[in-house]
């Protein structure tokens, strides 16, 4: 697969070389204002999310968190001095893989499973594997697809949800 | 949409900066940011399904970009029920509003409650 330069000449060899391995790993305690401050951004009034008491009856022991809050939990603090002239960190997108030929980024979908809810104080790590690195051929111009799985998983070793996602990268 | 970018820490400059999103990276207008347009999209689920369903599994494609004012519609069809586990499969899609344009399909599972 690694001679075959002119079918995959957008991907570097540093870039293949991550193909199977782990991109990056993080921690993050669930705090429950947090999660609240994103639904009352997303206009979701949830009281699933909001009232314990509401929640309780619905089977639930505490205020949940939004299922689609959970790639936040783990995002640590930038170094503000540190930042690409357009706001993003730098070293954000495409994680530590750097594919330097298709420097614009895009995501391209997302297919989350959720195991278990998810409460006001839980530690969750999230582990970031590369599945595929691939070029592919659009109407616009190559670009390179790269898919990546997310595993999440609480402090007792359980898995809450797993993520596959798609980034697009273009020259 | 400014604070989305702060609730998710998210500092581009495409989503609060209209001068850097029109004048730097020629783009019309500031961009909706597409974790905003997909916490949309599942809270048109999560409304659907009330407090005792559960959302099992989403997924989304991002096919466009929304712009401020653009009104977006959501929108879902069933297509398969299994009775016995209370599971149902979704096909969703989010589109703009006025032109149609599709902006998100997807597929989702969910878990109904039972009648008692």
């Amino acid at each position: 697969m690694n001679g075959d330069t002119t079918h995959d000449d957008l991907i570097d060899d540093e870039a293949r070389a991550r193909i199977g391995t782990e991109l990056s790993r993080g921690t993050g305690t669930v705090v429950a204002k947090e999660f609240q401050r994103w639904a009352a951004s997303v206009k979701d009034r949830n009281p699933l999310y909001f009232d314990a008491d509401y929640a309780r009856s619905q089977g639930y022991r505490d205020v949940v968190m939004p299922p689609m809050y959970l790639g936040q939990v783990t995002q640590g603090v930038y170094d503000l001095d540190r930042l690409r002239p357009d706001g993003i960190p730098l070293g954000d997108g495409a994680g530590d893989v750097a594919l330097a030929r298709t420097p614009k980024r895009l995501a391209g979908g997302e297919e989350i499973t959720f195991h278990e809810p998810v409460y006001d104080g839980d530690v969750i790590t999230a582990v970031r594997v590369v599945e595929s690195i691939e070029q592919k051929q659009g109407r616009s111009g190559p670009f390179v697809m790269m898919r990546s799985r997310v595993t999440y998983t609480r402090q007792d070793g359980s898995v809450v949800a797993e993520a596959f996602g798609t980034l697009i990268a273009k020259p | 949409m400014f604070f989305f970018s702060a609730a998710t820490y998210n500092g581009h400059r495409i989503h609060y900066d209209r001068s850097w999103a029109t004048e730097v990276e020629g783009y019309p207008e500031l961009l909706v940011q597409g974790p905003l347009q997909s916490a949309l999209l599942a809270r048109s689920i999560t409304d659907w399904i009330g407090g005792r369903g559960r959302l099992l599994r989403l997924s989304f494609q991002n096919r466009a970009v929304a712009y401020p004012g653009d009104p977006m519609r959501f929108e879902g069809t069933v297509i398969a029920v299994d009775v016995e586990s209370g599971t149902v499969e979704l096909s969703v899609l989010a589109t703009k509003g006025g032109s149609g344009e599709v902006l998100m399909p997807g597929t989702a599972t969910v878990r109904l409650p039972r009648r008692a």
